[in-house]
């Protein structure tokens, strides 16, 4: 019979092995192919070459500029995509006339990816920090103002009849009770939005931007150093999960309950 | 209209008002169809009287309280609270008990309790001690800082029940509130729920399956039909009824069960 402190310990362990195991398994198939089609560095450098580029980067100023410049932007964005996508939310799960005014917008709006506004974006503010921020902006927007009037929409009816039976006014009951009871829900679009925030900032550097991390990385490429790309799609990756995990830090530090 | 009147006499220094249904119809549409659930009831319960609803499942019992609570208008007819119509909406003057209890899962015990009193402007410190006091005489003392999450249904349809009555509202609206609990617990609460109907003497609305709790709690028995439900006939509750080892305890209860359709063992078979 394994007790439970060691049955965790156990656990630890062997999701320390595996995880690495897993890493070393995409390191060996990538030293693989390129013995196997004699790749030149250019085209595909080995895992090593992309630790030594990571190593170096890290070591430079201009590396951490770029690195903070695609955070702020992000960070921007995100803060004002966020609030503003749930405030919206609770207007439309609330206000069934807001409903009908903006369902045709939002269903137009919500499809055509930050993406496709790029060229825009870049006509109206050039490769300023605003065109990135408005951009990300546009795409947490819409997700958390469809997660948020979904989420509300869900919440127990029970609740609003206590609320209205307790003496709360329409928009008291939207506030203490509505968003209240959502807030998981929502919390957990929130780290979703996230991560799509975090890959609008970095396909917009790619297209126009004055610094940043896919600035970083387009210029790499176009000199050739393919192992600085590649370290710096790993920073991309690492940064986004890190991200991510803040975000969740704070809604279970916010929301735990349960 | 059939009334629903305390055995106190004529004159009520209670809390309460007089709730008096005319004539109210209701139904609900759902998916095109149309679901009658009330059919023209009438009756009034008198101030400081306490009515206890009993019929077959799903005859529109919740739906009458429903109504009285303004959380709902009727389809016809009214719902009047001392002469006048029920505003929909928020109502000040009333505290119920709904079948799910409904407690908010991010405030403790104590917090659900109290947030009625805080939207009605009682200050902080009140609120809580004030919901400490009924969350003890439901017997949940000792969970005044526990989440919802914790307790078991019963638990939390008590809580309910202390939200409701910390209130004290002059209008009492309880859903079958005793349902998810106990047996002996059950009658521990019914003579609890007494002795505070007794003090503050509202008008309450008490809608249960349980005929025997009705005699006890009850100053009548308001018996409805089927859906669409209306009212098939009200039986007064007299003081010796209400002793359980009495016989005319035993009498109502077959009247009422009789009327509900349910025979009593003597029957059987002829």
């Amino acid at each position: 019979m394994i007790g439970a402190e060691e049955g965790r310990r156990r656990d630890v362990r062997k999701r320390l092995l595996l995880g690495l195991g897993g890493v070393l398994v995409i390191a060996a198939l990538w030293q693989g192919t390129i013995f196997a089609y004699e790749l030149p560095l250019v085209v595909l450098p080995s895992p090593w070459r992309v630790i030594e580029a990571l190593l170096t980067l890290v070591r430079t100023s201009a590396f951490w500029k770029d690195v903070g410049v695609s955070l702020m932007e992000f960070a921007g964005g995100y803060l004002i995509g966020g609030v503003l996508g749930i405030a919206a939310g609770l207007l439309l799960a609330e206000s069934r006339s807001a409903r009908m005014t903006a369902t045709p917008v939002v269903e137009a709006l919500r499809f055509v990816v930050p993406f496709a506004w790029i060229p825009l974006t870049v006509l109206w503010f050039g490769t300023s920090y605003l065109g990135k921020l408005v951009l990300v902006a546009y795409a947490v927007f819409f997700v958390m103002l469809v997660s948020t009037a979904r989420s509300i929409g869900q919440v127990e009816p029970t609740l609003s009849r206590v609320g209205t039976m307790l003496g709360m006014g329409r928009w008291q009951l939207a506030m203490r009770v509505h968003l209240r009871a959502a807030a998981p829900s929502i919390a957990s679009a929130a780290r979703a939005a996230a991560a799509i925030g975090w890959i609008a900032v970095v396909a917009a550097e790619y297209v126009g931007a004055s610094a940043g991390l896919g600035l970083m990385i387009t210029n790499a490429a176009t000199s050739l150093a393919t192992p600085v790309v590649i370290a710096g799609m790993i920073v991309i990756g690492g940064v986004g999960a890190a991200v991510s995990a803040v975000v969740r830090w704070l809604s279970r530090a916010w929301l735990d309950y349960r | 209209m059939m009334a629903v009147r305390s055995q106190a006499g004529v004159a009520d220094d209670g809390e309460g008002g007089e709730l008096a249904f005319e004539h109210v119809s209701h139904h609900y549409v759902s998916g095109g169809r149309r679901t009658d659930v009330l059919a023209d009831v009438s009756f009034a319960v008198g101030a400081g009287s306490v009515a206890c609803v009993v019929g077959p499942s799903g005859c529109g019992k919740s739906t009458l309280l429903s109504l009285a609570a303004g959380l709902q208008r009727p389809a016809s007819g009214s719902v009047r609270w001392q002469g006048e119509a029920v505003r929909l909406g928020p109502n000040h003057h009333l505290g119920m008990a709904f079948q799910q209890p409904g407690l908010f899962p991010w405030m403790t015990v104590r917090q659900n309790v109290a947030v009625g009193l805080r939207t009605r402007g009682q200050g902080k410190r009140d609120a809580h001690r004030i919901a400490d006091e009924f969350l003890e005489t439901v017997g949940l003392g000792d969970f005044a800082d526990a989440y919802p999450a914790h307790l078991s249904g019963g638990m939390a349809q008590r809580v309910g029940i202390a939200r409701a009555l910390a209130l004290r509202p002059k209008l009492l609206l309880l859903d079958e509130p005793f349902a998810a609990v106990d047996a002996f617990t059950r009658l521990k609460l019914q003579g609890e729920l007494k002795t505070l109907l007794r003090l503050h003497r509202p008008t309450v609305v008490f809608v249960t399956h349980d005929v025997s709790e009705a005699i006890v709690v009850g100053d009548a028995i308001v018996v409805m039909s089927q859906r669409p439900a209306s009212v098939q006939r009200i039986f007064e509750v007299q003081p010796e009824d209400r002793k359980r080892a009495s016989p005319s305890y035993a009498r109502k209860l077959a009247e009422v069960l009789d009327c509900l359709g349910v025979h009593s063992e003597g029957d059987a078979g002829g």
